[in-house]
């Protein structure tokens, strides 16, 4: 109960925060409608031929912005850690009596909200374009992907915890975020590099959430590709829970 | 508070050790002290003497390598969370969240300790009135003038009534206006039956706001008592003397600080800055002797005055430094410890 209520006062806090600063929740959008706006096009070309996956084009991509989404809606919870950390905010925080785990949910639950709001605006606007949605599948996919936002979320607050830097945390988020997302078939899928390039693609835990991702959108959801998706995913965010939990309890000023 | 202890802060052979850079600094040495319930306890010391460290262990922030700590009744090592539930902090870098209202920040500090959303407003709407921060109550904290954040800090740190509450260099950086009236809130509160613990490197707030000082360096409490007792055993008052260094006859001020320091009624000799600090058991008697020695040896003396103890005279008793002249080289040290 008392564990409940502190996560929602600190999920209401970190909202408050982010809907102070309209400028991210724009390009929170922004950034997504120009992927399918400015790179989808560049697919059209490509879709059909060989190695491509069936379907319409946004039917391939969409699931893969969704995942950027995700992603970048979980892994800029650092930066305000740091903040916090250098104006005494968490270690204040850590002098009462609230749990750390609900101090970290308070900001993954923000994320999370911050990944689906602008994820259905981008399925909805995909939709009119020319995206086949499967209703169904795509419900279990938001699912999926807050797992995701959770899991990148802990580990940037955690990143930003251990490395108390603004500096080493950018090093660290943008030195991740290109192989990533390169390596997981995002942009284009992976089926069309070499093999080496997909032996790679199966060590990137994020490449099973966009297989899973392309599955559910294609509205099959009992498919093994979902399963193991899930299950990468999931793990991912436990993870990254008891490490960012963990982080909390041991933070130094 | 459930029953009342015996103390309120009960520390024995404390001792902690960082590691930097893979070498050892010692922080703590072993610290020994016990404060009273509803006393202002002082822990004064240059930078770098473990003041920090110490309150760290004592808010359950940082574990101890060794020795206990009972903060308000619970035990720091075992029972952590009773500790945080009973004691109010205010760190040196404050932690109010500056992108959200003086208001949230205190009715969120409230809402976590326990209290129901109504009773947070009303303890609140109390504190805004008693740190004057009613008016700006709704505006972000990224706002507010140092004076008006440091109150916020304070009152944050009294949100849930805690028994015992700690303060961390409180007020650093503050205006002397501010500071007064920071000093006067900490006296109402203590009034009020809290018991409040601050560290401090200034010299005037230990004396005339705490109750009882406990004077830290390297890591261990060298000194401990109400500030008139300590200034009455360490120091009587103190003589100094600044020879006229320009002439030929005028010896070596070591050597005639050795010289002075074995005359009758001189306790410890020390050369500061050009000047030999004498402390004097008898003012009068030692006064006549010194200047009868300087004479003898036709010194030529530059200025002559005659200082009230301070707290400063204990530490240099204590260390032969001064507290005063002890900062500034001390920093990096105190950097590293807050950094590990």
């Amino acid at each position: 109960m008392t564990f409940a209520l502190q996560t929602e006062l600190f999920f209401r806090r970190k909202l408050l925060e982010t809907l102070r600063q309209p400028v991210w929740l724009v390009t929170g959008l922004t950034t997504p409608l120009l992927y399918l706006a400015l790179f989808a096009p560049l697919l059209r070309s490509l879709a059909g031929g060989p190695a491509f996956p069936p379907g319409h084009v946004l039917d391939v991509f969409v699931p893969g912005v969704l995942v950027l989404i995700a992603f970048g809606a979980g892994m800029g919870a650092g930066w305000p850690v740091i903040w916090e950390l250098d104006s005494g905010v968490i270690e204040r925080l850590r002098v009462t009596p609230a749990s750390r785990f609900a101090l970290l949910l308070g900001t993954v639950l923000r994320d999370a909200a911050m990944f689906a709001v602008p994820g259905v605006v981008v399925i909805g606007i995909a939709a009119i374009f020319g995206f086949h949605a499967h209703w169904g599948g795509l419900v279990v996919l938001l699912v999926l992907l807050t797992l995701l936002t959770a899991a990148c979320s802990a580990t940037s607050s955690a990143l930003g915890l251990n490395l108390k830097q603004i500096g080493s945390l950018a090093a660290v988020v943008t030195g991740v975020q290109l192989p990533l997302t390169l390596l997981s078939g995002i942009l284009l899928p992976l089926s069309l590099g070499p093999e080496w390039l997909r032996v790679l693609g199966h060590l990137n835990p994020m490449y099973y959430a966009v297989q899973a991702a392309r599955s559910l959108a294609a509205g099959s959801v009992l498919t093994g590709t979902v399963g193991i998706g899930f299950l990468v995913t999931g793990a991912a965010a436990a993870l990254a829970l008891w490490w960012g939990t963990r982080s909390y309890q041991r933070a130094m000023a | 508070m459930p029953d009342t202890p015996a103390a309120a802060v009960q520390v024995t052979g404390l001792r902690k050790t960082f590691h930097v850079k893979g070498a050892p600094v010692a922080a703590l040495t072993g610290i020994d002290l016990a404060v009273a319930p509803g006393e202002i306890f002082g822990l004064l010391g240059p930078n770098g003497a473990g003041k920090t460290t110490t309150l760290r262990i004592l808010t359950t922030l940082l574990p101890a390598d060794a020795g206990d700590a009972l903060v308000a009744g619970a035990d720091v090592r075992r029972e952590p969370a009773l500790v945080r539930r009973r004691i109010g902090y205010v760190g040196q870098l404050g932690g109010a969240d500056v992108n959200a209202t003086g208001r949230e920040n205190l009715l969120l500090a409230g809402r976590l300790y326990g209290l129901s959303a109504a009773a947070a407003q009303d303890r609140c709407a109390e504190l805004l009135g008693v740190f004057d921060l009613a008016e700006i109550s709704g505006r972000a904290v990224r706002t507010y003038s140092g004076g008006q954040r440091r109150r916020l800090e304070v009152a944050l740190g009294i949100m849930h009534r805690p028994g015992v509450l700690f303060l961390d260099e409180p007020t650093t950086g503050l205006d002397p206006q501010n500071r007064a009236n920071l000093w006067d809130q900490l006296r109402q509160l203590r009034d009020g039956g809290a018991t409040v613990f601050l560290t401090t490197h200034y010299l005037d707030e230990a004396d005339q706001l705490s109750d009882r000082v406990a004077i830290v360096d390297h890591g261990r409490v060298i000194a401990l008592g109400t500030p008139d007792e300590l200034k009455r055993r360490y120091s009587g008052d103190t003589i100094s003397v600044t020879p006229d260094a320009g002439t030929p006859r005028t010896p070596a001020l070591t050597d005639l600080a050795r010289e002075l320091a074995d005359v009758p009624f001189v306790g410890k000799a020390t050369v500061e800055h050009g000047a030999i600090r004498l402390a004097v058991t008898d003012t009068t008697r030692a006064m006549a002797a010194v200047f009868g020695v300087l004479a003898a040896r036709g010194v030529p003396t530059r200025a002559a005055s005659l200082a009230l103890p301070s707290l400063d005279d204990v530490f240099l008793q204590e260390t032969g430094r001064s507290l005063r002249d002890t900062g500034d080289h001390a920093t990096a040290r105190e950097t590293e410890e807050v950094a590990a």
